[in-house]
């Protein structure tokens, strides 16, 4: 006898399409993909030094970025304000803005002309074509994710144990650091990854801000415009490799941590 | 001495009204009310977790209302304990005192001190993530005394835990109230505050509607509310007459109650404890100034022993020992004589 119905086979059908479809070009680029083209990519200069590139400023953005968006967050968790939904509509902007469009906005803001772009030629540094403007580029577009998140892990903490905190004579300052900041370190860390991962990513807002120096979605899109598929190909593998081993080292240590417990989780003895 | 005056909160549909409160140094003061009826949204006005709509709390000749949480020095024990899960049970209890100000010799000494005291020492290296209720909320307590509070706050202690530590607990708390530490415990269960306050406050829909010592409170209910929080169920609809001037009270014009008072309302209720009523297989042969025959028509186990209802016109609830029980057994249906003393009949004027 059949154990499952016809609505769960449809559900399986459905399930394993979208997954296929997920799966599908990735294991194709895998596959077309030789061993010798992979190993030759890996050793070429420009690659080893574009996935670099992509990877620290990446991290950069989102360490430097975290220090003011994770405060922000807890504000955002936490307190009531005029035209609180106005701000967190322009927190989510940048999720639904085309990323080219958020490129052109944010040349207007760091080019020689633009404000930002006026306060760092003052000490010499131009954004543009720069490291320190692709960061800026990668941030912009991939913010939502952190703050999102670590809003949503202070939301889950019990603000009674922040109160419990202020009530045993510790500062605003000292709660959070020791009560909101550890508890919400899951949320946190996964809106950091998930921030990180977004900027590493991102093609749109980088190619208007910097195309030199070349971040690796740029130079795989270099190579598959000047000399066709088969030469981007390896490049991109290589480049979902480093970007899975990073991602999954991460995740790692963010799920080492336990989730929030306030009660005794034994009956009473 | 704590001192509320004309406290007024609006929490939503809730209103706390225009609460009035004396608690002197060394009470131990037990606010009793139903969940919703305003008593730990008072406590939290009292540790500053929220502030006042309109009047003021005062600590010891100052006026506190508009302090910061951390700058009052009043410690709060919450319902569920908030106990911080990112900590050992040693890094709970010294949290308050190892900010770096402390030398971290003397807050191992203060944390052991106040450890075995509340008698955890033994959990002090482990996470609190398997703790008992009990356990846990030694673990919150010594996280509180540890700051040497003014005044300590208890928001329903007992609600989690079993019943075989209650007493333990309850005499740890009397223990710290003879010390001298001034304790607001609040609970919906008024055989606590039998067993611990010196003061009562009756707390409901944010309004304190009696106060007292527990004897005046639960001798003399000013109402039917505070009647039933007293744990008395017996409750009778009477005419209260003075025949030859002997006052007696007319119930369904069926049952006469003999009275004790020199005044009493013209109609009202008229409530009984169930342990202040005599029941007997015979009649008894010197009775108190009331007794009626009834009959018996249930009986249950009751945290006393049992609880009879007998039907002597009117249903009386009647608290007897278990081991007067097992000395005069009684069985359903079988024929009681019921009796109690003019004195033992409180009365309660007008429909409440």
């Amino acid at each position: 006898m059949n154990r499952y119905g016809p609505f769960n086979w449809i559900l399986l059908l459905l399930s394993s399409m979208v997954l296929l479809f997920l799966v599908a070009p990735l294991l194709g680029l895998f596959i077309h993909t030789g061993v010798s083209e992979f190993f030759e990519t890996a050793n070429d200069k420009e690659v080893q030094e574009s996935i670099w590139l992509t990877v620290w400023v990446s991290f950069l953005a989102t360490f430097f970025f975290a220090i003011a968006a994770v405060p922000f967050a807890w504000l955002l968790a936490r307190k009531s304000f005029p035209l609180k939904s106005v701000v967190q509509g322009i927190i989510d902007l940048p999720v639904v803005l085309p990323h080219t469009a958020a490129g052109i906005a944010l040349l207007g803001f760091i080019s020689r002309d633009g404000l930002l772009g006026k306060a760092a030629s003052t000490v010499g540094l131009n954004l543009v074509n720069n490291p320190a403007g692709i960061a800026l580029a990668m941030a912009f577009v991939s913010l939502p994710f952190l703050i999102n998140s670590a809003r949503d892990g202070f939301a889950a903490v019990p603000e009674r144990l922040e109160k419990a905190a202020l009530n045993l004579g510790a500062s605003r300052s000292r709660v959070f650091f020791t009560i909101s900041l550890p508890l919400a370190w899951r949320s946190i860390i996964t809106g950091f990854v998930m921030m990180f991962a977004r900027g590493m990513s991102e093609f749109g807002a980088v190619v208007i801000i910097a195309y030199h120096p070349m971040i690796a979605p740029v130079l795989i899109y270099d190579r598959f415009s000047s000399f066709g598929l088969s030469y981007a190909r390896p490049a991109a593998v290589l480049f979902i490799v480093v970007a899975l081993v990073v991602f999954t080292i991460l995740r790692l240590l963010s799920e080492r941590r336990k989730p929030i417990v306030t009660k005794s989780e034994n009956a009473d003895s | 001495m704590l001192t509320l005056k004309k406290i007024s909160k609006k929490l939503g549909d809730f209103h706390i009204n225009d609460i009035d409160l004396e608690i002197s140094e060394g009470t131990y003061y037990v606010l009793l009310g139903r969940s919703g009826s305003g008593k730990t949204q008072l406590l939290e006005l009292i540790a500053g977790l929220n502030r006042p709509d309109s009047g003021e709390i005062w600590l010891d000749s100052e006026d506190i209302t508009k302090k910061r949480i951390q700058d009052r020095s009043i410690g709060l024990v919450f319902q569920d304990y908030a106990i911080f899960p990112n900590m050992t049970v040693f890094g709970n209890i010294a949290y308050s005192i190892s900010s770096g100000r402390v030398d971290r010799t003397i807050v191992k000494e203060r944390v052991r001190k106040v450890a075995t005291d509340l008698n955890i020492s033994h959990l002090l290296g482990r996470s609190t993530h398997h703790l008992s209720g009990g356990e846990l909320q030694r673990v919150a307590l010594a996280r509180t005394l540890i700051t040497s509070p003014r005044l300590l706050l208890l928001d329903e202690p007992m609600a989690s835990i079993d019943a075989s530590l209650k007493d333990d607990i309850k005499r740890l708390l009397r223990r710290l109230n003879s010390q001298g530490l001034t304790i607001i415990h609040v609970t919906h269960d008024y055989r606590e505050a039998v067993s611990l306050a010196t003061m009562v406050g009756v707390i409901h829909n944010g309004r304190i509607i009696q106060e007292g010592k527990p004897d005046d409170v639960f001798r003399k209910p000013v109402n039917k509310f505070v009647a039933r929080y007293s744990g008395i169920r017996n409750f009778f609809r009477v005419e209260f007459k003075n025949e030859n001037g002997e006052w007696k009270a007319v119930c369904n014009d069926k049952l006469i109650f003999n009275l004790s008072e020199n005044s009493y309302p013209r109609e009202g209720l008229l409530i009984l404890r169930s342990d202040d009523i005599q029941i007997s297989h015979k009649m008894p042969s010197f009775t108190t100034g009331n007794c009626f025959k009834g009959i018996v028509r249930e009986i249950l186990p009751s945290e006393y022993g049992m609880e009879i209802a007998v039907d002597a016109g009117e249903t009386f609830y009647v608290d007897i020992s278990a081991n007067t029980f097992k000395q005069h057994p009684l069985s359903e249906l079988s024929e009681v004589w019921i009796s109690f003393s003019p004195e033992a009949g409180i009365a309660l004027p007008g429909n409440n």
